[in-house]
């Protein structure tokens, strides 16, 4: 199998990594690969989802549209690029239009009100104080705040940036847009991050 | 060097820098810069404090079940033509395969269609005569109707989607 995917691949792939070379194991009806993709990536896409949307259900459920439009795309896959990159790719355009149809319009509201959806953090004392307790959550409030009131292009280069630590290179063709553009968008986006967390400095 | 804050492009290399994305030789040359830099070590004292609180942003477990409602919808979307094709799945294995079998079907279709859409002989109208369009059978019809929604859902099926054109 693997003599006939870099066959298929040529030489101009030759480069390219191997979750690419296991999509195209893909689309020649391996499932057993596009199970080792899922495993490899459920978790980064979901989160950065999240983190996108800020709200779980609507994450996983986009997510799951991803995965889909992975699975359905096998046919005509071809590897002209990373394969988180077109991953991604996929992944924002769905939370952009996600955002902008306003499926997640109660988001704020949640944001507002309270935190009902804050992860359980392993603090380093087993038995953190109700202090240490309330600062986390007024840090971790905050933070997704100051996320949540980002520009939605800003916002989804700050998540690859830091969570998913992408180079510029990656995060300027996921979004479609040159690398300077992406330097731009996080230049701004950390000043506006900067000026709303300062006093957590 | 000259200080970063006074251009743009050079304040990103700052905000590179506190994210620990630069280089060892950039770093150097601009640790040198900031040593002496009140300005340009404060702005890099407050991003990399902006850096550091987004770590406190962790994510939260997936659900138990995602795999499972995913393999059910990807089952659901399995065409009637890959449950046809599935115990010739190993024959498949070479495009052309796959394709001269499509292609045969598409032509065993057309010949079935041709047939069944052929007008059956009939006595030559004779002049005057209105054309007979209840001649036809209903059953005749049905079948015919059968058949082009078949062909139909072939050629959407013939018409794989780019991931391009759903994005």
């Amino acid at each position: 199998m693997a003599e006939r995917v870099s066959k298929d691949v040529g030489a101009a792939t030759a480069a390219l990594d191997y979750d690419a070379e296991l999509m195209l194991r893909v689309k020649d009806g391996d499932g057993a690969s596009f199970a080792i993709l899922l495993e490899k990536h459920r978790s980064p896409v979901i989160h950065f989802l999240y983190r996108m949307v800020q709200n779980q259900a609507i994450a996983e459920e986009l997510a799951q549209e991803v995965f889909l439009r992975v699975y359905r795309s096998r046919g005509t896959y071809e590897p002209t690029a990373k394969f988180t990159t077109w991953l991604f790719r996929i992944a924002t355009h769905l939370a952009l239009n996600s955002l902008r149809d306003g499926k997640n319009e109660r988001t704020q509201e949640r944001l507002d009100e309270h935190t009902d959806d804050m992860p359980v953090r392993q603090l380093p004392d087993s038995k953190p104080s109700v202090e240490q307790a309330m600062l986390y959550q007024a840090k971790f409030r905050e933070v997704r705040q100051a996320i949540a009131a980002l520009p939605e292009k800003q916002r989804a280069a700050v998540l690859m940036h830091k969570y998913e630590e992408m180079e510029y290179s990656q995060i300027a063709r996921v979004l479609n847009c040159s690398e300077s553009a992406v330097k731009s968008l996080l230049f701004r986006a950390y000043e506006s991050l900067r000026a709303r967390l300062a006093h957590m400095a | 060097m000259n200080c970063p804050l006074g251009t743009r492009d050079q304040a990103e290399l700052l905000v590179a820098y506190s994210s620990h994305k630069l280089d060892r030789g950039q770093a150097a040359v601009l640790e040198e810069h900031i040593a002496g830099c009140a300005p340009c070590r404060e702005f890099v004292r407050a991003q990399q404090a902006v850096w550091d609180a987004l770590d406190v942003w962790e994510a939260e477990p997936v659900s138990a079940d995602f795999d499972r409602r995913l393999y059910r919808r990807i089952d659901a979307q399995v065409t009637w033509w890959d449950r046809l094709m599935r115990p010739l799945q190993p024959l498949m294995f070479h495009k052309n395969v796959s394709l001269a079998a499509a292609a045969g079907l598409v032509l065993a279709l057309g010949l079935v269609l041709n047939q069944t859409a052929a007008p059956p002989q009939r006595p030559a109208a004779k002049s005057g005569q209105v054309a007979d369009m209840e001649g036809l059978q209903p059953d005749q019809v049905v079948k015919a109707l059968d058949e082009m929604e078949a062909l139909s859902r072939f050629n959407r099926l013939m018409k794989p989607e780019t991931p391009e054109s759903k994005m």
